[in-house]
């Protein structure tokens, strides 16, 4: 398990970053260019360079915490590319389910920030991105 | 009904059920407005129009009562003959605007409107804000009767018939009628405010409508009037406080009359859902548990005064920084209704009428926490000045 999720965190990156046009994932490829986040031996030999991927381990909490706020049962399969309308969340759950992210990181998430979340990945990276500003 | 943060339901500048723009978001009860777009939006349109009123942007769902349910309705008229009209009141027991305002045919006219222009200067521009986007609100009536004639079972059929029903939302609307009547008067005369912007605010927004998706189905239709007539009795009985608090007890004196008339009204709805319960408890839980789904709209989400393209979350905003109509008070209405109704108290319901039960209890304290957050990320930042066209574009803060 751990090592299909990590090979498809380290695949998601470059979907995430070739179809979103978004400053945001441009910011996340250079801070990982920077050497941050992917230790140069593990980066997987991929033919785009971008990597904007959170860690797996930051994934799976996040997956954890919408697993419990939508009363998912474990074996329900929850990954990155996981939107959170699919999962059953209603507006009122994903803001809860960010209020329960900034509670798991120590992290205070910006409306607008929030407002672009929609999948477990995009709540990964934000994460990650709030984590290095800190 | 999207489900990002950021799209119809929640706080996009554009498409904002709950929304407000970024900068009015940090202390406005966002989570309780409805779906609401302008026709500007890149979702929907080619062509972006400027300046053009905000329009509905979900799915406008239709009879979504089974026409079985039709029955419950017309057996309910005798019911609602001997306990839904006499939370009318005879119309020569009624105040009329008159009773409040200077006596035109009186020598002292013009210095009763002296006196009230006088104590009118004493009142804060914030404050006339939200008065007049209540005021606007109630001159919206045309809407809310013809809402009430959309619902399956108890509509007005020729405009004169002579159900229970039918008389009822008559004499309601008729009722109603004062309130905007009288609140169009006294701000007429307090010379505080812009009547040409507000008179174009209520023109658009009577053209714009409204659909609370309540669905044409009375048990939708009879949950979300309980819950408005509480809302805007809460919300006048705070707008009599404040008048009060500034010194004019006329004024006070009338906010506090429309509300007793909204309370009397709340008494009248509950009731009926109250029966609705009575009589089909799971029916009634799924159409309580939908409406809050749904969310409560307001009626005058798509206001519009030519100017802002985000009037309402501005108004609103101020409503809420002033204590008139807060997230706070959509939770213990809330809670109020669940407890009314002995939601939690209810039994022999379906598998889906016990998750809907479930939701509804436990929805106040989640939307209470929600709001805890929010006000604590407001006091971090100072929320800005913004120009009100109702008050000839002079700033208040949101």
């Amino acid at each position: 398990m751990a090592s299909f999720t990590a090979s498809s965190v380290s695949f998601s990156p470059v979907s995430c970053s070739l179809k979103q046009n978004q400053a945001s994932s441009l910011r996340k490829a250079s801070l990982s260019f920077s050497g941050k986040g992917f230790p140069s031996h593990r980066l997987p030999a991929l033919r785009f360079r971008v990597a904007c991927a959170a860690k797996p381990d930051t994934v799976n909490k996040v997956v954890n915490i919408v697993k419990k706020q939508l009363a998912l049962p474990d074996d329900r399969e929850v990954t990155g590319e996981s939107k959170f309308a699919t999962l059953g969340a209603d507006s009122l759950d994903t803001v809860e389910i960010v209020m329960g992210l900034e509670e798991e990181f120590g992290i205070a998430v910006e409306e607008e920030s929030a407002q672009s979340i929609t999948t477990v990945q995009e709540a990964a990276d934000l994460i990650e991105k709030l984590l290095e500003q800190k | 009904m999207a489900l990002k943060l950021n799209a119809s339901n929640f706080q996009s500048p554009k498409c904002a059920s709950f929304a407000l723009p970024p900068v009015a978001s940090v202390r406005s009860p966002k989570f309780f407005m409805a779906s609401t777009l302008r026709s500007g939006s890149k979702e929907v349109e080619t062509v972006k129009k400027p300046f053009s009123p905000p329009r509905e942007v979900h799915v406008q769902v239709t009879h979504s009562m089974p026409p079985q349910k039709i029955e419950i309705f017309k057996a309910m008229e005798d019911w609602a003959e001997n306990n839904l009209l006499v939370h009318l009141k005879p119309v020569e027991k009624c105040w009329q605007p008159q009773d409040f305002l200077p006596d035109p045919a009186s020598d002292g006219f013009y210095d009763q409107v002296k006196e009230l222009r006088e104590r009118a200067r004493e009142i804060p521009d914030d404050y006339f804000v939200v008065l007049v986007g209540d005021m606007i609100t109630e001159e919206a009536l045309p809407t809310y009767q013809t809402m009430l004639n959309t619902l399956d079972g108890v509509r007005d059929e020729t405009g004169a018939s002579l159900t229970s029903w039918a008389i009822w939302t008559r004499a309601w609307t008729a009722e109603e009628n004062r309130h905007g009547d009288l609140l169009n008067k006294y701000l007429y005369l307090s010379g505080r405010v812009d009547m040409t912007q507000i008179e174009k605010t209520i023109q658009y927004l009577i053209g714009s409508g409204m659909d609370p998706r309540t669905e044409n189905n009375p048990y939708l239709g009879f949950i979300y009037t309980s819950f408005q007539e509480r809302a805007t009795f809460i919300s006048h009985g705070n707008t009599a406080r404040l008048a009060r608090e500034h010194g004019d007890l006329k004024l006070a004196q009338i906010c506090g009359t429309i509300a007793s008339d909204e309370k009397r009204h709340e008494t009248a709805y509950t009731k009926i859902v109250e029966k609705l319960f009575e009589i089909d408890p799971d029916g009634t839980v799924l159409a309580f548990a939908d409406m809050m789904r749904k969310k409560i709209s307001m009626p005058a989400h798509l206001m519009y005064d030519g100017r802002d393209d985000n009037l309402f979350d501005h108004f609103s905003a101020v409503a809420q920084r002033l204590g008139v109509y807060t997230a706070r008070d959509y939770a213990d209405i809330l809670e109020h209704l669940v407890g009314r109704w002995k939601v939690e108290n209810l039994t022999g319901l379906s598998a889906e009428g016990q998750k809907a039960q479930d939701y509804v209890c436990g929805l106040p304290p989640r939307i209470r926490r929600l709001e805890e957050r929010a006000q604590g990320k407001a006091r971090a930042n100072e929320a800005p000045r913004i120009p009100f066209s109702w008050i000839y574009d002079r700033e208040v803060r949101l």
